[in-house]
């Protein structure tokens, strides 16, 4: 059994990240596959390792992590392997800023326009009863009102619009930053790439109209050479839904 | 090029990085020039050689200090003093163990996640709404036209029209006043820091939650080990020599918009 056990979903988005961070990093780990859509997070067993039921979590021994960037921030530190944070501070500050913005500004209203037209249709088909008591399940009140507006897709169009807005700016962010330099945050691949791929790897097919290879030519080279790269093969190929398979379109020579 | 550091009151974002800065030694080894500039007058969107002002208004902490090194804007006072700590040749305000180092990160994202959007609310609808008011429509829209980031002048406006209803109030004392539990638990096995060792979270949860007192008194009633390590951290020379830098009176009633209140609820 190995010494590390991460608790998951699918390689995308917060998942994502620490999957890909410790499979850089060569770490072996036992891959725990939380089914986030049927709610398995908020189920009894998975609150006894993370009480505030939210995935990703890790445990180290007997540590236990939570939160997608911190963790990935813990794995660099913790264990050998290429390091993922460059060593000029400054370069250390980019790779932290970047991080920052994608988890709190930019990935939030991928993740609103995502809810509202692909996974909340499909989870309110279920019975409305048991959608009900999966939310009176949700341990922290802030995150039952945000899980409430998901699954039922209460979003004003005012708030669709708004998300609409930072996805078409953070992608000509991207493009310009990453006209700057071959990796997101510095001349070395790091933990903001990990990040970044996990948030963006689907842009080319989810916003054709704002990235593809004749207007975010930065952004579709980075895409392809994180998509290169081994670990992505091996992190993408624990994926079990169909979400996952968005990634190949990277394999297109011109998008 | 200079390495120039501007900051408004030592409130906040801003009494962090000046107290980080003065801890790690980095306003030394950088050759830092410090310039006291007015937030609230929107002093910070007319910085002078930014090679990039977009840049400069996108970071989420909102109206925060900005270090400019070579033209470029570094902004987030968590970051600022991770790079001071990095840079610096004081001594260090980051655990060196993996496992301590998240849990200063943690902490520190909790601070800026929960408590500062709510901090800022109510700090600036306590102090700043009564000054952005007073300005005649063609003056605020002066001030605010120099702003890179569309949501930032939301904030401006939300902040002028100081409208704000009774649940969001409530829910912002509610994150100070969870804030100050936590406070008071983590030091409740006596301990002199939040982590134990002096670290970056005892300057950014001191300057967040300094400005609170005069706001939000009953919050601080009961925590008798929160204010001993609040008096502590404010004893610290770095702390002194930040607040020294004040051009007012009571700089802790000094605000400027912050960051969001979560869009996801």
């Amino acid at each position: 059994m190995a010494e590390v056990t991460l608790y998951h979903w699918e390689p995308n988005a917060n998942s994502g990240k620490p999957m890909l961070a410790l499979m850089e990093k060569g770490v072996p780990f036992d891959s725990h596959y939380i089914d986030m859509l049927n709610f398995d997070q908020h189920r009894p067993e998975y609150l006894a390792i993370n009480p505030q039921g939210t995935i990703p979590a890790m445990t180290h021994g007997d540590k236990v992590l939570v939160e997608s960037t911190a963790i990935m921030e813990y794995v660099n530190e913790a264990f050998d392997g290429p390091d993922l944070m460059p060593t000029d501070a400054r370069d250390r500050w980019r790779v932290r800023w970047w991080m920052k913005f994608m988890d709190q500004w930019l990935a939030p209203s991928f993740s609103m326009i995502g809810w509202s037209v692909f996974i909340g249709p499909v989870v309110r088909q279920r019975d409305p009863a048991e959608l009900e008591a999966a939310i009176e399940r949700i341990p922290m009140p802030e995150r039952r009102v945000s899980w409430r507006k998901a699954i039922y897709g209460t979003f004003s169009e005012a708030e669709i619009a708004e998300s609409q807005r930072r996805v078409a700016l953070g992608i000509g962010m991207l493009e310009a930053e990453l006209g700057k330099r071959e990796w997101l945050a510095s001349d070395s691949y790091s933990l903001a790439d990990i990040n970044g791929f996990n948030l963006a790897y689907a842009i080319p097919l989810s916003q054709p109209h704002l990235s593809n290879d004749e207007l975010t030519p930065n952004l579709l080279r980075w895409l392809r050479a994180i998509y290169a790269r081994k670990a992505v093969k091996d992190c993408w190929a624990l994926g079990r839904t169909d979400m996952v398979k968005r990634v190949t379109i990277l394999e297109q020579e011109r998008i | 090029m200079a390495t120039i550091l501007y900051h408004g009151e030592p409130n906040g974002p801003s009494l962090a990085v000046l107290a980080a800065m003065a801890e790690t030694g980095a306003d030394t080894a950088l050759g830092i020039e410090c310039r006291a500039i007015d937030l609230l007058k929107g002093e910070r969107h007319t910085i002078p050689d930014l090679v990039e002002p977009l840049a400069r208004d996108m970071g989420v902490e909102g109206e925060g200090p900005v270090l400019v090194v070579e033209g470029e804007a570094l902004t987030e006072s968590v970051f600022l003093a991770q790079f001071f700590d990095e840079v610096g040749d004081g001594a260090s305000l980051q655990p060196s163990d993996p496992y301590a180092h998240w849990e200063m990160m943690m902490w520190c994202r909790q601070i800026t996640e929960r408590l500062s959007p709510a901090a800022a609310l109510l700090g600036n609808l306590a102090s700043s709404h009564r000054h952005l008011d007073a300005l005649s429509d063609d003056a605020f829209a002066a001030q605010v036209e120099p702003i890179a980031s569309a949501d930032l002048k939301v904030r401006w406006d939300l902040v002028r029209d100081g409208e704000a209803d009774d649940a969001q109030l409530e829910d912002c004392e509610a994150k100070v006043m969870q804030a100050l539990e936590r406070c008071e638990s983590k030091l409740g096995d006596g301990r002199e820091w939040l982590m134990g060792p002096l670290t970056i979270a005892d300057f950014e949860t001191f300057a967040w939650l300094v400005g609170m007192e005069p706001i939000v008194p009953g919050a601080f009633q009961g925590k008798p080990a929160t204010r001993q390590w609040m008096a502590r951290v404010r004893a610290r020379p770095s702390v002194v020599a930040a607040l020294a830098r004040a051009t007012r009176g009571e700089p802790e009633r000094a605000w400027a918009p912050g960051p969001e209140i979560n869009r996801w609820g």
